[in-house]
Protein backbone atom coordinates (compact mmCIF):
# COMPACT_ATOMS: atom_id res chain seq x y z
CA UNK A 1 0.00 0.00 0.00
CA UNK A 2 1.96 3.41 -0.61
CA UNK A 3 2.24 6.35 1.54
CA UNK A 4 -0.90 8.26 -0.56
CA UNK A 5 -3.36 5.66 -0.43
CA UNK A 6 -2.41 5.74 3.52
CA UNK A 7 -2.83 9.07 3.56
CA UNK A 8 -5.77 8.89 2.15
CA UNK A 9 -7.77 6.77 3.79
CA UNK A 10 -6.57 7.74 7.15
CA UNK A 11 -8.22 11.23 6.32
CA UNK A 12 -11.44 9.85 5.56
CA UNK A 13 -11.76 6.76 8.08
CA UNK A 14 -15.00 7.92 9.68
CA UNK A 15 -16.29 7.15 5.71
CA UNK A 16 -14.68 3.96 5.89
CA UNK A 17 -16.08 3.02 8.93
CA UNK A 18 -19.89 3.86 8.08
CA UNK A 19 -18.93 1.94 4.53
CA UNK A 20 -18.21 -1.43 6.74
CA UNK A 21 -21.00 -3.56 6.50
CA UNK A 22 -19.59 -5.28 9.69
CA UNK A 23 -20.46 -1.83 11.18
CA UNK A 24 -24.07 -1.83 11.24
CA UNK A 25 -24.83 -5.31 12.56
CA UNK A 26 -23.78 -3.81 15.86
CA UNK A 27 -25.14 -0.75 15.32
CA UNK A 28 -28.59 -2.50 14.19
CA UNK A 29 -27.97 -4.93 17.57
CA UNK A 30 -27.68 -1.36 19.87
CA UNK A 31 -30.76 0.05 18.37
CA UNK A 32 -32.84 -3.02 18.71
CA UNK A 33 -31.37 -3.43 22.63
CA UNK A 34 -32.76 0.07 23.40
CA UNK A 35 -36.06 -0.66 22.11
CA UNK A 36 -35.69 -3.64 24.43
CA UNK A 37 -35.39 -1.74 26.88
CA UNK A 38 -38.01 0.77 26.50
CA UNK A 39 -40.48 -1.93 26.10
CA UNK A 40 -39.67 -3.96 29.22
CA UNK A 41 -39.20 -0.77 31.29
CA UNK A 42 -42.68 0.85 30.14
CA UNK B 1 -3.34 -28.32 24.23
CA UNK B 2 -3.34 -29.74 20.68
CA UNK B 3 0.17 -29.60 19.27
CA UNK B 4 0.26 -29.36 15.55
CA UNK B 5 0.64 -31.62 13.45
CA UNK B 6 3.62 -32.76 11.73
CA UNK B 7 2.20 -31.44 8.42
CA UNK B 8 1.66 -28.13 10.21
CA UNK B 9 5.49 -27.98 11.83
CA UNK B 10 6.74 -28.61 8.40
CA UNK B 11 4.78 -26.80 6.14
CA UNK B 12 6.06 -23.61 4.16
CA UNK B 13 5.48 -20.63 6.29
CA UNK B 14 4.32 -17.35 4.43
CA UNK B 15 5.71 -14.15 4.12
CA UNK B 16 5.00 -12.81 7.25
CA UNK B 17 3.81 -15.71 9.59
CA UNK B 18 4.18 -16.97 12.93
CA UNK B 19 6.75 -19.68 13.51
CA UNK B 20 5.03 -22.51 15.42
CA UNK B 21 6.98 -21.65 18.66
CA UNK B 22 5.81 -18.02 18.85
CA UNK B 23 2.21 -18.99 17.67
CA UNK B 24 2.07 -21.77 20.63
CA UNK B 25 3.51 -19.54 23.20
CA UNK B 26 0.26 -16.60 21.90
CA UNK B 27 -2.39 -19.49 22.20
CA UNK B 28 -0.79 -20.19 25.67
CA UNK B 29 -0.98 -16.59 26.70
CA UNK B 30 -4.51 -16.72 25.25
CA UNK B 31 -6.00 -18.80 27.11
CA UNK B 32 -4.09 -18.45 30.28
CA UNK B 33 -5.83 -14.66 30.19
CA UNK B 34 -9.50 -16.06 29.04
CA UNK B 35 -9.45 -18.38 32.52
CA UNK B 36 -7.51 -15.83 34.51
CA UNK B 37 -10.21 -13.16 33.45
CA UNK B 38 -13.39 -15.73 34.92
CA UNK B 39 -11.46 -16.01 38.16
CA UNK B 40 -11.58 -11.59 38.03
CA UNK B 41 -14.82 -11.43 36.60
CA UNK B 42 -15.94 -13.52 39.00
CA UNK B 43 -14.39 -12.11 42.36
CA UNK B 44 -15.62 -8.57 40.79
CA UNK B 45 -19.17 -10.37 42.15
CA UNK B 46 -17.90 -10.04 45.50
CA UNK B 47 -17.83 -5.97 46.81
CA UNK B 48 -21.18 -5.60 45.02
CA UNK B 49 -22.66 -8.36 47.56
CA UNK B 50 -21.72 -6.26 50.47
CA UNK B 51 -23.72 -3.60 49.31
CA UNK B 52 -26.91 -3.42 51.56
CA UNK B 53 -30.01 -3.52 49.74
CA UNK B 54 -32.31 -1.20 48.52
CA UNK B 55 -30.52 0.86 45.73
CA UNK B 56 -32.00 0.82 42.58
CA UNK B 57 -30.66 -1.01 39.79
CA UNK B 58 -29.63 1.67 37.65
CA UNK B 59 -27.51 3.27 40.33
CA UNK B 60 -25.63 0.23 41.19
CA UNK B 61 -25.23 0.09 37.81
CA UNK B 62 -23.96 3.59 37.19
CA UNK B 63 -21.91 3.10 40.34
CA UNK B 64 -20.17 0.19 38.87
CA UNK B 65 -19.38 1.74 35.81
CA UNK B 66 -18.05 4.72 37.13
CA UNK B 67 -15.30 2.80 38.99
CA UNK B 68 -14.84 0.83 35.81
CA UNK B 69 -14.22 4.37 34.15
CA UNK B 70 -11.80 4.92 36.64
CA UNK B 71 -9.91 1.96 36.61
CA UNK B 72 -10.11 1.94 32.14
CA UNK B 73 -7.87 4.88 32.69
CA UNK B 74 -5.87 4.22 35.35
CA UNK B 75 -4.34 0.93 34.37
CA UNK B 76 -3.34 1.92 31.01
CA UNK B 77 -1.92 5.02 31.57
CA UNK B 78 0.56 3.37 34.78
CA UNK B 79 1.07 0.06 32.43
CA UNK B 80 2.45 2.11 28.70
CA UNK B 81 1.66 5.61 29.20
CA UNK B 82 -1.11 7.86 27.53
CA UNK B 83 1.35 8.21 24.92
CA UNK B 84 1.39 4.89 24.02
CA UNK B 85 -2.20 4.74 23.74
CA UNK B 86 -2.20 8.28 21.57
CA UNK B 87 0.40 5.69 19.39
CA UNK B 88 -1.85 3.23 18.53
CA UNK B 89 -4.67 5.69 17.85
CA UNK B 90 -2.52 7.24 15.46
CA UNK B 91 -2.03 3.93 13.54
CA UNK B 92 -5.68 3.05 13.50
CA UNK B 93 -7.93 5.67 14.26
CA UNK B 94 -10.98 4.75 12.71
CA UNK B 95 -11.00 2.06 15.99
CA UNK B 96 -12.10 4.74 18.19
CA UNK B 97 -15.87 4.54 16.47
CA UNK B 98 -15.54 1.03 16.95
CA UNK B 99 -14.30 1.54 20.83
CA UNK B 100 -17.34 3.64 21.58
CA UNK B 101 -19.74 1.62 19.76
CA UNK B 102 -18.96 -1.66 21.98
CA UNK B 103 -19.11 0.57 24.91
CA UNK B 104 -22.42 1.39 24.30
CA UNK B 105 -23.47 -2.14 24.03
CA UNK B 106 -22.13 -3.35 26.88
CA UNK B 107 -23.69 -0.98 28.77
CA UNK B 108 -27.09 -1.31 27.54
CA UNK B 109 -26.59 -5.12 27.85
CA UNK B 110 -25.67 -4.63 31.48
CA UNK B 111 -28.84 -2.96 32.28
CA UNK B 112 -31.04 -5.91 30.49
CA UNK B 113 -29.43 -7.75 32.94
CA UNK B 114 -30.33 -6.07 35.85
CA UNK B 115 -34.31 -6.18 34.32
CA UNK B 116 -34.29 -9.71 33.39
CA UNK B 117 -32.87 -10.63 37.00
CA UNK B 118 -35.81 -8.54 38.29
CA UNK B 119 -38.22 -10.20 36.09
CA UNK B 120 -37.33 -13.92 35.99
CA UNK B 121 -34.43 -14.46 38.52
CA UNK B 122 -31.02 -15.29 37.90
CA UNK B 123 -31.88 -18.75 37.53
CA UNK B 124 -33.55 -18.31 34.25
CA UNK B 125 -31.40 -15.01 33.36
CA UNK B 126 -27.90 -15.95 33.68
CA UNK B 127 -27.91 -18.99 31.21
CA UNK B 128 -29.56 -17.09 28.97
CA UNK B 129 -27.46 -14.23 28.60
CA UNK B 130 -24.21 -16.74 28.80
CA UNK B 131 -25.22 -17.79 25.31
CA UNK B 132 -23.39 -14.85 24.35
CA UNK B 133 -20.11 -17.24 23.80
CA UNK B 134 -22.38 -19.15 21.46
CA UNK B 135 -23.03 -15.88 19.02
CA UNK B 136 -19.52 -14.40 19.70
CA UNK B 137 -18.76 -17.94 17.83
CA UNK B 138 -20.75 -17.77 15.41
CA UNK B 139 -19.52 -13.59 14.44
CA UNK B 140 -16.10 -15.08 14.74
CA UNK B 141 -16.34 -17.88 12.23
CA UNK B 142 -18.41 -15.45 9.82
CA UNK B 143 -16.56 -12.24 10.26
CA UNK B 144 -13.42 -13.21 11.34
CA UNK B 145 -12.69 -16.89 9.36
CA UNK B 146 -11.90 -18.18 13.08
CA UNK B 147 -12.04 -22.28 12.95
CA UNK B 148 -11.55 -21.71 9.20
CA UNK B 149 -8.96 -24.84 7.98
CA UNK B 150 -9.22 -26.55 11.77
CA UNK B 151 -9.56 -29.85 11.74
CA UNK B 152 -12.70 -31.44 12.88
CA UNK B 153 -11.25 -32.13 16.75
CA UNK B 154 -10.82 -28.64 16.90
CA UNK B 155 -14.35 -27.98 15.90
CA UNK B 156 -15.76 -30.51 17.85
CA UNK B 157 -13.72 -28.86 20.65
CA UNK B 158 -14.77 -25.61 20.47
CA UNK B 159 -18.48 -25.84 20.14
CA UNK B 160 -18.84 -29.09 22.00
CA UNK B 161 -17.01 -27.36 24.78
CA UNK B 162 -19.00 -24.12 24.45
CA UNK B 163 -22.20 -26.37 24.35
CA UNK B 164 -21.11 -28.21 27.54
CA UNK B 165 -19.93 -24.95 29.04
CA UNK B 166 -24.11 -23.59 28.32
CA UNK B 167 -25.14 -26.73 30.10
CA UNK B 168 -23.21 -26.90 32.73
CA UNK B 169 -24.06 -22.78 33.61
CA UNK B 170 -27.99 -23.41 33.24
CA UNK B 171 -27.72 -26.42 35.95
CA UNK B 172 -25.20 -23.81 38.02
CA UNK B 173 -28.06 -21.46 37.47
CA UNK B 174 -30.75 -23.62 38.39
CA UNK B 175 -29.24 -24.61 41.29
CA UNK B 176 -28.06 -21.15 42.36
CA UNK B 177 -31.23 -19.69 42.22
CA UNK B 178 -33.40 -17.59 44.83
CA UNK B 179 -36.85 -18.32 45.34
CA UNK B 180 -38.09 -15.08 42.85
CA UNK B 181 -41.19 -14.60 41.92
CA UNK B 182 -41.16 -14.27 37.90
CA UNK B 183 -43.62 -11.34 37.60
CA UNK B 184 -42.97 -10.69 34.05
CA UNK B 185 -41.71 -13.43 32.45
CA UNK B 186 -42.19 -12.64 28.63
CA UNK B 187 -40.35 -9.42 29.36
CA UNK B 188 -37.86 -10.68 31.59
CA UNK B 189 -36.56 -13.66 29.16
CA UNK B 190 -36.74 -10.83 26.19
CA UNK B 191 -33.73 -8.96 28.48
CA UNK B 192 -31.85 -11.95 29.19
CA UNK B 193 -31.82 -12.73 25.84
CA UNK B 194 -31.09 -9.10 24.14
CA UNK B 195 -28.42 -8.84 26.96
CA UNK B 196 -27.22 -12.04 25.60
CA UNK B 197 -27.36 -11.19 21.89
CA UNK B 198 -25.25 -7.43 22.69
CA UNK B 199 -22.46 -9.01 24.05
CA UNK B 200 -22.12 -11.92 21.64
CA UNK B 201 -21.76 -8.72 19.45
CA UNK B 202 -19.85 -6.56 21.35
CA UNK B 203 -16.92 -9.19 20.27
CA UNK B 204 -17.14 -7.64 16.57
CA UNK B 205 -15.69 -4.34 17.99
CA UNK B 206 -12.75 -6.10 19.90
CA UNK B 207 -11.57 -9.14 17.38
CA UNK B 208 -11.45 -5.89 14.70
CA UNK B 209 -9.37 -3.93 17.04
CA UNK B 210 -7.41 -6.89 17.72
CA UNK B 211 -7.24 -8.25 14.17
CA UNK B 212 -5.28 -4.81 13.41
CA UNK B 213 -3.17 -5.09 16.48
CA UNK B 214 -3.97 -2.64 18.78
CA UNK B 215 -3.18 -3.13 22.43
CA UNK B 216 -6.58 -4.25 24.58
CA UNK B 217 -4.80 -0.89 26.88
CA UNK B 218 -5.65 1.77 24.45
CA UNK B 219 -8.59 -0.03 22.96
CA UNK B 220 -10.58 -0.17 26.46
CA UNK B 221 -9.71 3.68 26.81
CA UNK B 222 -12.21 4.47 24.93
CA UNK B 223 -14.55 1.70 25.15
CA UNK B 224 -15.28 3.19 28.30
CA UNK B 225 -15.95 6.61 27.13
CA UNK B 226 -19.06 4.78 25.20
CA UNK B 227 -19.47 2.81 28.38
CA UNK B 228 -19.96 5.97 30.68
CA UNK B 229 -21.99 8.19 28.05
CA UNK B 230 -24.37 5.12 27.56
CA UNK B 231 -24.73 4.37 30.96
CA UNK B 232 -25.54 8.12 32.09
CA UNK B 233 -28.04 8.25 29.61
CA UNK B 234 -29.30 5.34 30.67
CA UNK B 235 -29.39 6.39 34.17
CA UNK B 236 -31.06 9.80 33.67
CA UNK B 237 -33.73 8.44 31.52
CA UNK B 238 -34.90 6.09 34.08
CA UNK B 239 -34.07 7.66 37.30
CA UNK B 240 -36.44 10.63 35.84
CA UNK B 241 -33.89 13.50 35.53
CA UNK B 242 -30.38 15.16 36.99
CA UNK B 243 -31.74 15.57 40.31
CA UNK B 244 -33.77 12.65 40.97
CA UNK B 245 -30.13 10.81 40.29
CA UNK B 246 -28.23 13.23 42.23
CA UNK B 247 -30.29 12.59 44.89
CA UNK B 248 -30.20 8.71 44.70
CA UNK B 249 -26.29 9.06 44.34
CA UNK B 250 -26.17 11.08 47.52
CA UNK B 251 -28.02 8.75 49.10
CA UNK B 252 -25.48 5.90 48.65
CA UNK B 253 -22.61 7.21 49.44
CA UNK B 254 -21.73 5.27 52.07
CA UNK B 255 -21.39 2.22 49.71
CA UNK B 256 -20.45 3.76 46.56
CA UNK B 257 -16.89 2.91 47.14
CA UNK B 258 -17.84 -0.98 47.62
CA UNK B 259 -19.24 -0.86 44.07
CA UNK B 260 -16.79 1.44 42.40
CA UNK B 261 -14.28 -1.40 43.94
CA UNK B 262 -16.03 -4.15 42.33
CA UNK B 263 -16.39 -1.76 39.14
CA UNK B 264 -12.26 -1.95 38.95
CA UNK B 265 -11.89 -5.88 39.98
CA UNK B 266 -14.65 -5.97 37.00
CA UNK B 267 -11.79 -4.58 34.98
CA UNK B 268 -8.87 -6.44 35.73
CA UNK B 269 -10.98 -9.45 34.43
CA UNK B 270 -12.27 -7.49 31.18
CA UNK B 271 -8.76 -6.81 30.25
CA UNK B 272 -7.57 -10.66 30.50
CA UNK B 273 -10.74 -11.08 28.42
CA UNK B 274 -9.72 -8.42 25.80
CA UNK B 275 -6.38 -10.57 25.63
CA UNK B 276 -7.50 -13.60 25.50
CA UNK B 277 -9.55 -12.06 22.43
CA UNK B 278 -6.69 -11.27 20.67
CA UNK B 279 -4.45 -14.45 21.34
CA UNK B 280 -7.03 -16.58 21.20
CA UNK B 281 -9.86 -15.60 19.35
CA UNK B 282 -13.30 -15.09 20.41
CA UNK B 283 -14.07 -18.67 19.87
CA UNK B 284 -11.62 -19.92 22.39
CA UNK B 285 -11.16 -16.64 24.86
CA UNK B 286 -14.87 -15.45 25.43
CA UNK B 287 -15.99 -19.48 26.80
CA UNK B 288 -13.07 -19.63 28.98
CA UNK B 289 -14.05 -16.06 30.13
CA UNK B 290 -17.30 -17.31 30.79
CA UNK B 291 -15.92 -19.66 33.81
CA UNK B 292 -16.68 -16.55 35.91
CA UNK B 293 -19.54 -18.16 36.81
CA UNK B 294 -18.11 -20.51 38.78
CA UNK B 295 -15.87 -18.38 40.55
CA UNK B 296 -19.09 -16.35 41.31
CA UNK B 297 -20.48 -19.53 42.93
CA UNK B 298 -17.05 -20.43 44.63
CA UNK B 299 -16.55 -16.57 46.36
CA UNK B 300 -21.30 -17.11 47.23
CA UNK B 301 -20.71 -20.52 48.91
CA UNK B 302 -17.22 -20.40 50.61
CA UNK B 303 -17.30 -17.02 51.73
CA UNK B 304 -20.63 -15.39 51.80
CA UNK B 305 -22.38 -19.12 53.13
CA UNK B 306 -24.72 -18.82 50.73
CA UNK B 307 -26.31 -22.48 49.75
CA UNK B 308 -25.84 -23.92 53.60
CA UNK B 309 -28.97 -24.80 54.02
CA UNK B 310 -29.23 -26.63 50.07
CA UNK B 311 -30.73 -29.75 49.94
CA UNK B 312 -28.54 -32.69 48.49
CA UNK B 313 -30.07 -32.75 45.21
CA UNK B 314 -29.11 -28.90 45.08
CA UNK B 315 -26.00 -29.39 46.03
CA UNK B 316 -25.11 -32.62 43.76
CA UNK B 317 -26.44 -29.94 40.38
CA UNK B 318 -24.09 -27.49 41.76
CA UNK B 319 -21.44 -29.96 41.85
CA UNK B 320 -22.67 -31.64 38.56
CA UNK B 321 -23.03 -27.75 36.48
CA UNK B 322 -19.26 -26.93 37.97
CA UNK B 323 -17.82 -30.46 36.53
CA UNK B 324 -19.28 -30.09 33.55
CA UNK B 325 -18.13 -26.40 33.06
CA UNK B 326 -14.84 -27.60 33.83
CA UNK B 327 -14.98 -30.12 30.90
CA UNK B 328 -16.31 -27.88 28.62
CA UNK B 329 -13.71 -24.86 29.01
CA UNK B 330 -10.76 -27.93 28.89
CA UNK B 331 -12.30 -29.10 25.70
CA UNK B 332 -11.88 -25.50 24.36
CA UNK B 333 -8.34 -25.24 26.06
CA UNK B 334 -7.41 -28.09 24.08
CA UNK B 335 -8.58 -26.99 20.66
CA UNK B 336 -5.37 -24.45 19.97
CA UNK B 337 -5.63 -22.90 16.76
CA UNK B 338 -3.44 -24.96 14.18
CA UNK B 339 -0.74 -23.22 11.69
CA UNK B 340 -4.03 -23.46 9.23
CA UNK B 341 -6.38 -21.37 10.82
CA UNK B 342 -3.94 -19.09 12.20
CA UNK B 343 -3.22 -18.38 8.27
CA UNK B 344 -6.66 -17.70 7.40
CA UNK B 345 -6.69 -15.09 11.21
CA UNK B 346 -4.11 -13.28 8.65
CA UNK B 347 -5.62 -12.74 5.88
CA UNK B 348 -8.59 -11.33 7.68
CA UNK B 349 -6.08 -9.34 9.53
CA UNK B 350 -4.72 -8.61 6.28
CA UNK B 351 -8.25 -7.50 4.74
CA UNK B 352 -9.21 -5.32 7.89
CA UNK B 353 -5.80 -3.53 6.96
CA UNK B 354 -5.95 -3.42 3.79
CA UNK B 355 -9.97 -1.86 4.48
CA UNK B 356 -8.71 0.82 6.78
CA UNK B 357 -5.15 1.78 5.63
CA UNK B 358 -3.32 0.34 8.37
CA UNK B 359 0.26 -0.16 8.19
CA UNK B 360 0.91 -3.93 7.95
CA UNK B 361 4.17 -3.52 9.67
CA UNK B 362 2.47 -2.07 12.39
CA UNK B 363 0.00 -5.06 12.55
CA UNK B 364 2.38 -7.75 11.91
CA UNK B 365 4.96 -6.04 14.68
CA UNK B 366 2.01 -5.98 17.34
CA UNK B 367 1.84 -9.79 17.04
CA UNK B 368 5.04 -11.53 15.83
CA UNK B 369 7.50 -9.98 18.34
CA UNK B 370 5.58 -8.48 20.79
CA UNK B 371 7.56 -5.34 21.14
CA UNK B 372 6.40 -2.60 18.69
CA UNK B 373 8.81 0.18 17.93
CA UNK B 374 6.43 2.53 19.92
CA UNK B 375 8.45 4.07 22.84
CA UNK B 376 7.07 3.53 26.41
CA UNK B 377 7.16 6.20 28.45
CA UNK B 378 4.85 8.02 31.15
CA UNK B 379 4.27 11.56 31.22
CA UNK B 380 2.99 14.37 33.91
CA UNK B 381 -0.61 13.27 32.13
CA UNK B 382 -0.31 9.90 33.33
CA UNK B 383 0.79 10.83 36.59
CA UNK B 384 -2.01 13.06 36.78
CA UNK B 385 -4.54 10.69 35.48
CA UNK B 386 -3.49 8.20 38.22
CA UNK B 387 -3.73 11.33 40.87
CA UNK B 388 -7.05 12.34 40.49
CA UNK B 389 -8.71 8.40 39.98
CA UNK B 390 -6.64 7.09 43.31
CA UNK B 391 -7.86 10.43 45.13
CA UNK B 392 -11.94 10.21 43.97
CA UNK B 393 -11.22 6.10 45.14
CA UNK B 394 -9.42 6.88 48.76
CA UNK B 395 -12.36 9.78 49.24
CA UNK B 396 -15.51 7.38 48.60
CA UNK B 397 -13.04 4.89 51.08
CA UNK B 398 -12.66 7.64 53.64
CA UNK B 399 -17.23 8.10 53.65
CA UNK B 400 -17.64 4.08 53.46
CA UNK B 401 -19.20 2.40 56.24
CA UNK B 402 -17.98 -1.01 57.06
CA UNK B 403 -20.63 -3.68 55.46
CA UNK B 404 -22.66 -5.18 58.39
CA UNK B 405 -22.25 -9.07 56.30
CA UNK B 406 -20.41 -12.22 58.02
CA UNK B 407 -17.66 -13.12 56.05
CA UNK B 408 -15.59 -16.55 56.20
CA UNK B 409 -12.07 -14.93 56.48
CA UNK B 410 -10.41 -18.37 55.69
CA UNK B 411 -12.03 -18.68 52.56
CA UNK B 412 -11.93 -15.01 51.59
CA UNK B 413 -7.84 -15.22 52.31
CA UNK B 414 -7.97 -18.42 50.23
CA UNK B 415 -9.49 -17.07 47.07
CA UNK B 416 -7.86 -13.62 47.44
CA UNK B 417 -3.91 -15.13 47.16
CA UNK B 418 -5.47 -17.96 44.19
CA UNK B 419 -7.00 -14.79 42.44
CA UNK B 420 -3.74 -12.81 42.63
CA UNK B 421 -1.84 -16.17 41.78
CA UNK B 422 -3.72 -15.98 38.48
CA UNK B 423 -3.22 -12.37 37.83
CA UNK B 424 0.34 -12.65 38.43
CA UNK B 425 1.10 -15.96 36.70
CA UNK B 426 -0.85 -14.65 33.45
CA UNK B 427 0.23 -10.93 33.82
CA UNK B 428 3.88 -12.14 33.80
CA UNK B 429 3.63 -14.92 30.88
CA UNK B 430 1.51 -11.86 29.18
CA UNK B 431 4.41 -9.62 29.69
CA UNK B 432 6.98 -11.89 28.22
CA UNK B 433 5.25 -12.90 25.07
CA UNK B 434 3.86 -9.57 24.51
CA UNK B 435 4.98 -6.77 26.18
CA UNK B 436 1.05 -6.18 27.24
CA UNK B 437 0.99 -5.19 23.38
Amino acid sequence: MTDNRRGQTLGSWLGLVLRDVQFWVPVAVLVGGLLVLRWISS
Amino acid sequence: MTTPTTEESRGAVEPGALDATRLRTLQRVGMLCGLTAGAWLGAAEAPTKLVTLGLSPVVISLSMVIGVFLARWTLPALIQGTSYVAADLRQAPHLIVWAVLAGCLWAVANTLTIFAVRDVGLSIAFPLWNSNSLLGIFWGIVFFQELRGADWRRWLGVIGGALLMFAGATALALASAKQVPAHDAARGVAAALGAGVLWGTMYIPYRKAYLTGMSPLSFITFFTVGELGMMTALALTYSGGVSPLWAQLSGARHVLFWLLAGGFVWVVGDLFQQYAVKYAGITRGIPLSNTNQLWGLLWGILVFGELRTASGSVLTQVIGGSLVMAVGAGLIALSSVSRSEHSHWQKAAASEGERYGVDPEYTQSRIASGSASIVRRRTWIDWLVVSVATAIIIGFALIAKAPQIELAWGWTTALVILTLGMLAAAGLRLWRATRFN
